[in-house]
């Protein structure tokens, strides 16, 4: 599928991703202790992004799940860890195509977008790294939402 | 644990976005040896301290052939290794030289059959899984140079083409794509079939 991202077309098969999270979605959300809080959506919705900051958005998000989600999500559970494992390896083919954009400038990180990203990272600081990062990884599908309207 | 032989000839098939890693078997005498597949990509290469993934459906498993295509779902780099396992002993691990990466997999042409039913030119293609993108090329046999196209993203088993003219014989071939990886296969075959009745009687 072709998103347009702001000035970026990047191409990417997110129907495996989403297909992978859907497997797991209900054993990863069952784990988040904390089901007053969002990391992607508070204050505000990603759907507040100007299109002009969503290439910049996106290969911040993509970078955040890839540096610092995935790797503290392992749990006992074989399937699901597998599962993560196609999903990360899945952002990280992603975040390639995303980051060929970027480099080329094509992405303008606006003030409103780097406010919003800090915003996030506070939301994941906030908490500790395994709660943190597992939340996140049960919250994929706002981001995955959020990129299907890009299309 | 060396007493026990690490699987050898270990290899990964791959044709139409299937993977298969394949060993030969350790041979011990009156013994039942099983093995333990484990598999490891770019990301856990690059951001999760090198750790592997076991396979569960090839965890002690008597067979020498382990279907990895669930697990090589993304179009990146991956390792794969296996090991002997007899009781307690475990052999050393077999891993994979250089790496393999699904844009690898070999592509066949999609079976085809082109059907003349009536005046309508149909073709039945066989489905191989939802990476995978037909696309179809028919023309009137003699107008080669008038091909016409339909792409078809999802596959129903008969897809009608045109309606043909009466006595005349239409060729059909196709090839596959699979976005993912962004490539095709070469083309089928081409098949022709002619239309049901003759010229004269349309000129009634």
């Amino acid at each position: 599928k072709i998103f347009h991202l702001g000035a970026c077309r990047v191409s990417m098969s997110m129907t495996e991703i989403r297909a992978g999270f859907t497997a797991i979605k209900a054993k990863i959300q069952s784990r988040d202790p904390v089901r007053t809080l969002s990391i992607l959506s508070h204050p505000h919705s990603l759907h507040k992004v100007k299109s002009s900051d969503r290439c910049c958005m996106a290969h911040q998000l993509f970078t955040f799940y890839v540096d610092k989600v995935f790797k503290h999500c392992r749990t006992e559970d074989s399937f699901v860890n597998r599962k993560i494992s196609s999903i990360a390896n899945s952002f990280l083919s992603a975040r390639r195509k995303l980051r060929q954009c970027h480099e080329q400038n094509n992405c303008v990180c606006g003030e409103e977008s780097t406010e919003k990203f800090k915003q996030i990272l506070a939301n994941y600081e906030g908490l500790n790294v395994t709660s943190a990062a597992m939340k996140s990884l049960g919250e994929l599908d706002i981001l995955l939402d959020w990129m299907e309207k890009s299309r | 644990d060396a007493l026990l032989p690490a699987p050898q000839s270990i290899s990964i098939l791959s044709t139409n976005m299937k993977h298969f890693l394949t060993w030969s078997p350790v041979i011990i005498q009156g013994a039942t040896v099983r093995y333990s597949v484990e598999f490891q990509g770019e990301y856990e290469r690059e951001y999760a301290n090198g750790s592997w993934i076991p396979i569960s459906e090839c965890s002690l498993t008597t067979a020498t052939v382990c279907n990895i295509t669930e697990d090589i779902s993304a179009t990146v780099a991956y390792k794969l290794r296996v090991r002997a396992e007899l009781g307690a002993t475990r052999s050393q691990w077999s891993t994979t030289k250089g790496f393999f990466n699904r844009a690898m997999t070999s592509l066949t042409p999609p079976l085809l059959r082109a059907v003349a039913d009536g005046h309508h030119l149909l073709v039945e293609l066989a489905d191989m899984g939802p990476s995978f993108q037909f696309r179809v090329l028919y023309w009137k046999k003699g107008q080669e140079s008038r091909v016409q196209q339909k792409v078809l993203k999802e596959v129903s088993s008969v897809v009608h083409l045109d309606t043909m003219e009466a006595g005349a014989e239409y060729c059909v071939k196709a090839q596959t794509h699979v976005e993912a990886i962004n490539r095709s296969s070469s083309f089928s075959p081409t098949q022709c079939v002619r239309a049901q009745g003759d010229t004269s009687v349309w000129l009634v």
